[in-house]
């Protein structure tokens, strides 16, 4: 009998607890009033720990693997076998994809995010093991915007603190031209513009070799280059028949893209080729220019060395300033410099080999597109007085604000009334 | 450094103790006790002369101070907010009717250690490009009004929630959000970063809004200069891996990540150099002689 209750119809303490099904109840005894009746539903702090939690704060998914990562490690592992990877490659790059994945920032961005990511584990493992795979091919595959992949790329670097070393260009080499569709007879392909692959790679690498020592390389993009470099060596391993064909049907040839930077490179390396060609003797009676220059490539790489030793020199750009200045003072007086290196040859002035050029990338060597004048030193303090005049040229004058409400409201009439009566 | 000395003064030497010294330099404590006794005479030589120049010009200063009474204190005579007295001021202007304490702004000076050969030092000066702040107009705005009666103001609240304010002198860019902060960006240099600020606070003020001029900051310097050789990246990228990062296929120049000071610098083959992520000017200067050694280390070809 609890103490203190009264039934309020009949005013007796006889109060029972009874449980009408489940529900408790407090019932006068007397006259069967019903005084106190439990709650049917329990209250939002009575379920403080049965309450639902979403999943993204829940532990559970650091226990178990998400769908979603499911999804992405069998992407990772697709990618290799597409890719044609060594098996302990797939374990590496799947490995990078969980780590990945355990950053908050990873497990919840976007779907395309985490497809890009498959792309940059396997590329990472890749670098790793020094296998030369291009961020283009697997943009490719993926289907990716190379945007896109190149923010994951140095996000995903920067936060697993990876060390990713980097592409290995004679490994590249090796691989890109053994991809082209020229070493076999095939219908498409015409007899002549078959080549040998061996004689074709070497000569590759060699050329790419020496567009690496001669500053084309550096900040570049290597692909073009090695298209480049192989459009040559094809060329001149066969050229009385080669030299017709162009860059672009090469490509199409030997199957495969053309990247927009390939001619430029290509100018650059002939522009080298003649360069050193100017240095030995048989070829500078010949005059070449850049096609008959790939005739002699052969002769070119064999003393590529001491060629690039004599046709260039170090410079910077102060020497060269320097001497363009000496050369636009006189004719004569310019060629001093070079002409007291030369006296000892004692070659008459038209079978003197040409002046060093400088060896300097081409970006320090092509006059600069605008020229930026140093900004005048400003004695600014930062506290100086502000006069009211020049604040004033910034704000619009009232019959201004009123000619703009006007017009702008002219403006919304026309849009919402297209078709004036 | 012994209280009662101001350590931001702006007439302060580049070099002295706050600026660490080349990476040569021996860390010997009785080197840098000879540098603060040093800083400690020359600033007081400073002070002195100071004083008696400002009190000379302090008619002029305070006429300027009474204009600017909403700005907020201290604009003193040496007034500057203590956040710019970190930066070189190397260009600060000599007070009306005062003669400059140091000679022409732009040329550093000398860091004080006597173990430093001369020849350590580049000779190079980065220029500074860029300079974002960031001021807190302390009042809410309403940017239709603002867009409406200015004339250098544009406003697409679709694209952009803020403000874009140009003036011509010094010419920035400011974007004005309506809780009252504001980004000024496009400056030269920390005072004219400052300056720039403080004429959009005018121009706001103008318009009717109680602007004030609180917490002015600089957040971001950017600063380039030439080394007028080229630079072998790939050599640059296997040597100092753990800072550098070359990826041709995406980018031409490689990112330096200087733990010491935190700068990014972007190196090119043409021997360009870019510096960001400073919030003083000494950063800027003391990152570029950390790396200029380490690049004329790339210098000679193979």
């Amino acid at each position: 009998m609890p103490g203190g209750g009264r039934c309020p119809d009949c005013g007796s303490t006889e109060l029972v607890e009874d449980a009408h099904y489940s529900q408790s109840q407090l019932v006068c005894s007397d006259c069967g009033c019903v005084v106190t009746e439990g709650v049917l539903t329990t209250t939002f702090s009575d379920e403080g720990n049965l309450r639902e939690v979403a999943y993204s704060r829940s532990t559970g998914e650091n226990e178990q693997v998400t769908r979603s990562q499911q999804r992405g490690l069998r992407r990772v592992r697709d990618l290799c076998r597409v890719l044609q990877l060594p098996s302990t490659f797939e374990d590496t790059a799947v490995a990078y994809y969980q780590k990945a994945y355990q950053h908050p920032g990873i497990r919840a961005a976007r779907l395309q995010k985490k497809e890009v990511l498959v792309g940059c584990c396997v590329l990472i493992t890749c670098r790793q093991h020094n296998w030369p795979l291009t961020m283009g091919t697997i943009c490719t595959l993926l289907y990716a915007d190379l945007d896109m992949f190149s923010g994951t790329y140095m996000q995903i670097v920067k936060l697993l603190g990876l060390d990713v070393p980097s592409l290995c260009l004679a490994d590249l080499v090796k691989t890109y031209c053994s991809s082209f569709k020229l070493f076999q007879a095939s219908p498409s392909l015409p007899a002549k513009y078959m080549e040998d692959k061996e004689k074709m790679l070497s000569r590759t690498l060699q050329l790419v070799e020496l567009a690496d020592e001669t500053w084309l390389v550096t900040g570049r993009h290597p692909l073009p280059v090695i298209t480049a470099a192989a459009f040559l060596a094809w060329q001149s391993l066969q050229p009385s028949a080669r030299l017709t064909c162009s860059l672009a049907r090469f490509c199409k040839l030997a199957n495969v893209d053309l990247p927009y930077p390939a001619s430029s490179r290509l100018q650059e390396l002939l522009a080298v080729l003649l360069r050193m060609a100017e240095q030995l003797a048989w070829l500078q009676v010949l005059k070449l220019d850049k096609r008959s220059v790939v005739k002699h490539i052969s002769d070119l790489l064999q003393h590529r060395h001491t060629l690039i030793r004599k046709a260039f020199r170090e410079g910077t750009l102060e020497v060269e300033a320097l001497e363009k200045e000496l050369q636009g003072r006189g004719p004569g007086q310019g060629q001093g410099k070079e002409e007291v290196g030369n006296s000892a040859s004692e070659l008459p002035e038209g079978k003197r080999p040409a002046s060093p050029a400088l060896l300097l990338p081409p970006c320090m060597l092509k006059p600069p597109k605008r020229v930026c004048p140093a900004p005048p030193a400003s004695t600014v303090t930062g506290d100086e007085n502000i006069s009211d005049s020049e604040i004033e040229q910034y704000l619009r004058t009232p019959q201004e604000v009123r000619d703009f409400l006007r017009a702008q409201a002219a403006g919304q009439a026309a849009t919402s009334n297209p078709n004036p009566p | 450094m012994t209280p009662g000395i101001p350590i931001f003064s702006p007439m302060m030497p580049y070099g002295t103790g706050l600026t660490p010294q080349p990476i040569q330099n021996t860390n010997s404590l009785s080197i840098l006790e000879e540098q603060q006794r040093q800083q400690q005479q020359q600033q007081q030589q400073q002070q002195q002369q100071q004083q008696q120049q400002q009190q000379a010009a302090v008619t002029t200063v305070t006429a300027a101070v009474q204009q600017s009474a909403s700005q907020q204190a201290p604009q003193g005579a040496s007034g500057q907010t203590p956040q710019l007295f970190h930066s070189q001021t190397l260009t600060t202007a000599p007070l009306p009717g005062t003669t400059p304490l140091y000679p022409s702004p732009m040329t550093p000076m000398t860091p004080i250690t006597p173990a430093t050969p001369a020849s350590e030092s580049s000779g190079i000066v980065p220029q500074l490009q860029n300079i974002v702040s960031t001021v807190n107009l302390g009042c809410k705005l309403d940017l239709k009004t603002i867009a409406l009666r200015a004339r250098n103001a544009e406003y697409n609240p679709k694209r952009f929630a803020a403000v874009i304010m140009r003036i011509r002198e010094p010419r920035t860019t400011a974007l004005i959000f309506s809780s009252g902060k504001m980004v000024c960006t496009g400056a030269k240099s920390e005072e004219q970063s400052r300056l720039a600020a403080r004429k959009y606070a005018r121009v706001v003020q103008k318009l009717g809004f109680p602007a004030k001029f609180l917490d002015f900051k600089i957040q971001n310097m950017v600063g380039s200069c030439d080394v007028k050789f080229p630079i072998r990246l790939e050599g640059l990228v296997l040597t100092h891996q753990q800072f550098s990062s070359y990826e041709p296929e995406l980018f031409p120049g490689l990112i330096y990540r200087m733990i010491k000071p935190r700068i990014v610098l972007l190196i090119f083959v043409s021997g360009k150099v870019v510096l960001t992520g400073a919030k003083v000017r000494a950063e800027i200067y003391e990152a570029f002689e950390n790396i200029y050694p380490i690049l004329k280390g790339f210098r000679k070809t193979t």
